[in-house]
């Protein structure tokens, strides 16, 4: 589902965010990159929506060589991938449905799809009750719910989760995790960059360690390190 | 196809709230495009109205043979006998001196200290002659034998006045012309910084779709819309002004003695509606061209 053959990613000024990194994640899998913070991880997955392009080597994201596929291909590639972030990026003047919705409105999709789908996806995350609250009138861990059946509501076939639970309290990121995993059984291929020691050993899946722009470790069932 | 309506409704509702958020930008934008392509509108008409009045002169150019102030009866007659029995003379009209001093006067009717000092003996009476065959040369050669004439003062063609009256409506074309494209260019800039204006307060929107896939033309779309919203509203405002202008003109020319020359200087209908679609389509590619540079340039996918 994504492969990485010898990848380096060099930045103005010379700093090597990634450098010679090669990584295979099959359909289905659940990956933690761990490492420190400017270890490359947010790099990683920028790489693998295409919001950068690489400096050397070839990576591969459901099918597609991305440095071979043309710019205007590049939002039809990111249909497959969906997001989440740890500020959740949600429109504050935008309900919690309108917030999902949106997410399908803008590729296009029928009103009837929408108006099927996002009340299924926000039954899955919990939040059927708040659909027509606005994200500031949510908690942190409902957000979060709301960024994931945002990122979910296209069933995409990769998830990409940056530090999702950086700004949760453990118990609420337990919450996320359970989501997560939900998700992840459903086929997804799930790839999460995290500092979180605690979540990471708690469900021992595959961990890949970066540092300095290198994997020094790539376990299955592996911990934090 | 309910595909196509939910688009159309993102759409419109997208533009609207871009539109909503910034209004008085969108009124200075719309103000500055109405009165770029007024001025494109009005340049427009003047090039056929022009046309048209010279267009009407090659069929019916007069010319005036003003005599001495102090002529004698029988040279003043003597000249009409011979404009009366010339073979290329159609008609001739005499302008007693009380005539010309009642033209004069409708002239100065707001400088009479300048009417003051000319008296009615002061004035040249005169003979409007229109040749039978409208031609340039027959009309210079006609002058140049009548103003030989014991009693003529001066001949006056009409040819001159055409080629004055054509000189300055070509000035007057290239002026217009000159202003509307400054003008325009202001338009479209001020909507390039609209746009602008707009695409950054709705940038967190803006990278969620591009998040979630949504095609650049997509996130594009509601913003070049927007640009050409305020084109086409300032082409209607423009168009509308250009219009209640040329009604005010006319009726100027129809109703003003002195400005009776000028009478011969209107447009047809359907040359009004040519008009007036080219001012509201210019609004709208002016629009559009604002905004799809900013669009292009400020969305970094």
């Amino acid at each position: 589902m994504i492969r990485l053959d010898n990848v380096t990613k060099i930045y103005k000024g010379d700093t090597r965010a990634i450098d010679g990194v090669s990584l295979n994640i099959d359909k289905g899998e659940f990956v933690f990159l761990v490492g420190e913070s400017g270890s490359g991880k947010s790099t990683m997955l920028r790489l693998l929506t295409a919001e950068e392009p690489v400096t050397d080597g070839e990576v591969h994201v459901a099918g597609k060589d991305l440095g071979q596929i043309n710019s205007w291909r590049v939002p039809y590639l990111r249909r497959n991938i969906g997001s989440v972030f740890q500020d959740f990026k949600l429109l504050p003047q935008k309900t919690v449905y309108e917030n999902v919705a949106f997410a399908l409105e803008v590729i296009g999709r029928p009103r009837n799809i929408v108006a099927t789908q996002v009340p299924a996806i926000l039954e899955l995350v919990g939040l059927s009750h708040k659909q027509q609250s606005f994200p500031d009138e949510l908690s942190g861990g409902e957000q979060q719910r709301v960024s994931i059946a945002r990122a979910f509501v296209n069933r995409p076939l990769i998830l990409l989760a940056d530090e999702p639970t950086g700004n949760l309290d453990p118990n609420t990121a337990q919450e996320i995790m359970r989501l997560l995993d939900r998700i992840n059984r459903t086929g997804t291929t799930v790839v999460m960059a995290t500092h979180d020691q605690t979540i990471v050993d708690q469900m021992r899946r595959r961990v890949v360690a970066l540092r300095s722009g290198q994997v020094v470790r790539d376990e299955q069932q592996g911990v934090y390190g | 196809m309910t595909g196509l309506l939910g688009r159309a409704a993102y759409f419109a509702r997208e533009t609207w709230i871009n539109v909503r958020r910034n209004l008085t930008l969108t009124v200075a934008a719309i103000l500055t495009v109405a009165v770029g392509v007024m001025l494109v509108g009005l340049g427009l008409m003047a090039r056929y109205a022009s046309t048209n009045a010279l267009g009407r002169w090659q069929g019916g150019v007069q010319f005036e043979i003003f005599l001495e102030p102090n002529v004698e009866g029988g040279q003043a007659d003597a000249v009409g006998e011979e404009l009366r029995n010339h073979p290329d003379i159609e008609r001739i009209q005499f302008i007693t001196q009380e005539q010309a001093y009642k033209l004069l006067e409708e002239m100065l009717v707001d400088e009479p200290e300048l009417l003051a000092e000319v008296s009615v003996e002061s004035l040249p009476p005169s003979y409007r002659v229109v040749p039978r065959v409208a031609e340039g040369e027959l009309i210079e050669s006609l002058a140049a034998q009548f103003r030989e004439r014991p009693g003529v003062y001066s001949v006056e063609t009409g040819r001159q006045q055409v080629d004055a009256i054509r000189e300055w409506f070509n000035s007057f074309r290239w002026i217009v012309l000159l202003m509307s494209i400054v003008l325009a260019t202001a338009s479209a800039m001020l909507i390039f910084n609209m746009i602008r204006v707009a695409m950054f307060a709705r940038r967190r929107e803006i990278e969620v779709m591009k998040l979630v896939g949504a095609t650049n033309s997509f996130i594009r779309l509601p913003f070049i819309l927007e640009g050409m919203l305020h084109g086409l509203a300032g082409g209607v405002v423009g168009a509308l002004a250009a219009g209640v202008l040329r009604n005010h003109v006319e009726g100027l020319f129809g109703r003003s003695e002195i400005l009776a020359f000028f009478r011969s200087f209107t447009v047809t209908s359907s040359q009004f509606t040519t008009a007036t679609i080219a001012t509201v389509l210019m609004g709208v590619v002016v629009g559009a061209l604002g905004s799809a540079f900013a669009a292009g340039k400020f969305l970094d996918v």
